[in-house]
């Protein structure tokens, strides 16, 4: 899963166009009920179950597409 | 009527070795459960006050809890994730001279070392160790470790709370405030009794239940699951995996604990409802009852969970404040005890109802609609604050004589069938998650920034749910394009999460009614448009 697709995950659940791939999920008013939704995205398209630590601790679509680079390698 | 504790030991007794609580898979009997609530009690000594409790998602919160209710104290939870600053306003607000850490390692947050008992949790508080930060523990935890073995029923003892005077209180736990400082809530025993035997009731809770439990343990939704479920013989089931934030994760779980009666915040349940229409699936078919509440019901997500395959599953709207103790409304919104009627709820672009009142409850409708609510579940009322106490509580006369009435703020209006709809606030306080939020106390914390002018708070909704806008101006010697995220970084280290806005806008002025107040919904209305612009980036 690229950077990019995660850009458009964030773009849908934030429902604004302004992500790039260093854009900060949490100061974009991303919050743990949104973050169950992209946490669901990730899941339903790469089948990894990360959890809201997990986007905590990587808040970028570039940050988060390492993080899930690295559970399914 | 039966106290909590009274129901608790009668219950040891009963079923001493059936599982009272899981953790992770590892159970607590209710003979153990008792054993330790006991050790918790004669460790605190008798009145001890009001006790603060530094929480974690633990049985060793839930012992704590018991303990200090057992001693006949007042039980105070703390979030030790919470900025140092807030806990000690919380502990101070609440008078509070003990702290029982039950978070492994937490310790008083600084400047309360030395003012404060300070009491290691639990079953593993000699292994632990005191805690992180030196005040001594208060002797060794009861000797535990070990799986359930066949102990007997426990000992007698005297019935620890019998003595306890039901209009003392039980617990306090802090609404917002519009000063900045929270403002804690006095809940009596008897509020707690009459409110847990009407939710045992309501939930139809039986010994083969297995509830979980979900909410935050520093807010008083827990109180929901916790307690029906001690006090009906049912097993009350922590789960880590239940609390990572993946709603597939928290769905093994359910299936894999035999989940039978979820408590979610409405606005969870909401992403719940999205995550499983999505997906086509269906609830764990252990689950039978959901209980949702904290805001109103999305008639869409109403309509998706319809769609699903709930027809079994009882779906209870629930309404409550923190001042009238847990749920006072409720309804069957679906599944086997919803009337008939209820298909038909918010299809026609009407409110989904909030039910009418539990068999404990009086209800009656003030001036402009405000719903009042009477009845054993009163708070005391809010602690040093007689003012604000006065101003929320009132005096009628009734039939037997003059009646306590609590003023929610809550607009609602009665339905031709007899329930309520919930049709708004009356001030301007919002929910964020769940959690009630004074906008005049974030516009307070806001303020009391250096650089922050003047700032106003508006809740609005985004995405499907309710999310707090700050508009600030900069007062005279900051450059602003650095203020929007140097006052969230000052507001994340300062105050919790909730009361942290989700978007921080600088803006050249607000707007004011003509007797000079800030117009929160003019300056939204005025500003909004720039929130969607990119934010300043360093």
């Amino acid at each position: 899963m690229s950077a990019d697709d995660i850009v458009e995950i964030f773009r849908r659940v934030l429902e604004t166009d302004d992500i790039t791939a260093d854009s900060d999920f949490f100061l974009l008013g991303g919050d743990s009920l949104l973050g169950t939704r992209v946490l669901s995205a990730v899941a339903r398209t790469r089948g990894v179950e990360l959890s809201f630590e997990d986007l905590l601790d990587a808040p970028t679509p570039d940050a988060l597409a390492k993080k899930i680079a690295g559970v399914t390698r | 009527m039966a106290d909590l504790i009274g129901i608790l030991t009668r219950m040891s007794r009963k079923r001493p070795d059936e599982p009272a609580i899981s953790h992770n898979g590892r159970e607590l009997s209710y003979a153990q459960l008792l054993l330790q609530v006991r050790a918790t009690a004669t460790r605190l000594g008798p009145s001890p006050g009001v006790v603060a409790v530094l929480t974690d998602r633990s049985p060793a919160t839930v012992v704590a809890m018991l303990g200090v209710l057992a001693a006949g104290g007042t039980y105070c939870p703390v979030d030790p994730a919470f900025p140092a600053a807030r806990q000690r306003a919380l502990l101070e607000s609440a008078g509070c001279t003990t702290v029982i850490a039950a978070r492994p390692g937490a310790s008083v947050p600084e400047g309360t070392e030395g003012v404060l008992r300070v009491l290691a949790a639990g079953p593993d508080a000699g292994a632990e160790g005191g805690p992180a930060d030196g005040g001594p523990a208060i002797g060794s935890g009861p000797a535990d470790g070990g799986p359930a073995t066949g102990s007997g029923p426990v000992d007698g003892g005297p019935d620890d709370a019998a003595s306890v005077d039901p209009g003392s209180p039980a617990y306090t736990l802090f609404t917002s405030g519009s000063t900045g400082a929270p403002k804690p809530v006095l809940t009596p025993r008897r509020a707690i009794d009459a409110s847990v035997a009407s939710l045992r009731e309501l939930f139809g809770l039986a010994s083969t239940d297995r509830v979980l439990q979900f909410a935050s343990l520093n807010w008083d939704t827990c109180f929901e699951e916790i307690l029906p479920a001690l006090t009906a013989g049912a097993t009350l089931v922590f789960h880590d995996e239940a609390y990572t934030g993946s709603l597939s994760r928290l769905l093994k779980t359910v299936a894999d604990e035999r989940i039978t009666l979820l408590d979610l915040p409405t606005a969870f349940w909401h992403e719940l409802v999205r995550h499983l229409a999505e997906d086509g699936a269906a609830l764990p078919d252990s689950v039978r009852t959901v209980v949702i509440g904290g805001e109103a019901v999305g008639a869409a997500r109403l309509a998706d969970w319809r769609a699903l395959d709930t027809g079994q599953i009882r779906l209870i709207n629930t309404y409550g404040c923190t001042e009238t103790t847990l749920i006072t409304h409720a309804v069957d919104l679906h599944g086997p005890k919803a009337p008939d009627e209820a298909a038909r709820w918010g299809t026609d672009g009407g409110r989904v109802p909030i039910g009418t009142p539990l068999p404990h409850v009086l209800d009656d409708i003030g001036d402009d609609g405000e719903l009042l609510v009477s009845g054993p579940a009163l708070a005391l009322g809010y602690r040093n604050l007689p003012e604000v106490t006065a101003e929320r509580f009132l005096t009628r006369e009734g039939p037997d004589g003059p009646e306590r009435w609590f003023r929610t703020g809550d607009r609602v209006g009665r339905r031709p069938d007899g329930l309520l709809d919930h049709q708004g606030r009356l001030d301007a306080e919002i929910k964020v998650r769940g959690i009630r939020v004074d906008p005049a106390e974030v516009e307070a914390h806001l303020t009391a920034y250096p650089s922050v002018g003047a700032a106003a708070v508006v809740g609005t909704q985004t995405a499907g749910r309710t999310t707090m806008a700050a508009y600030l101006v900069a007062g005279y010697d900051h450059a602003s394009d650095t203020l929007a995220r140097d006052v969230l970084a000052y507001l994340h280290e300062t105050v919790p999460n909730h009361l942290v806005p989700h978007r921080v806008t600088v803006v050249p002025e607000l707007v004011y009614t003509a007797s000079g107040k800030i117009d929160r919904a003019a300056t939204h209305h005025r500003h909004a448009p720039a929130a969607a612009q990119p934010r300043p980036r360093n």
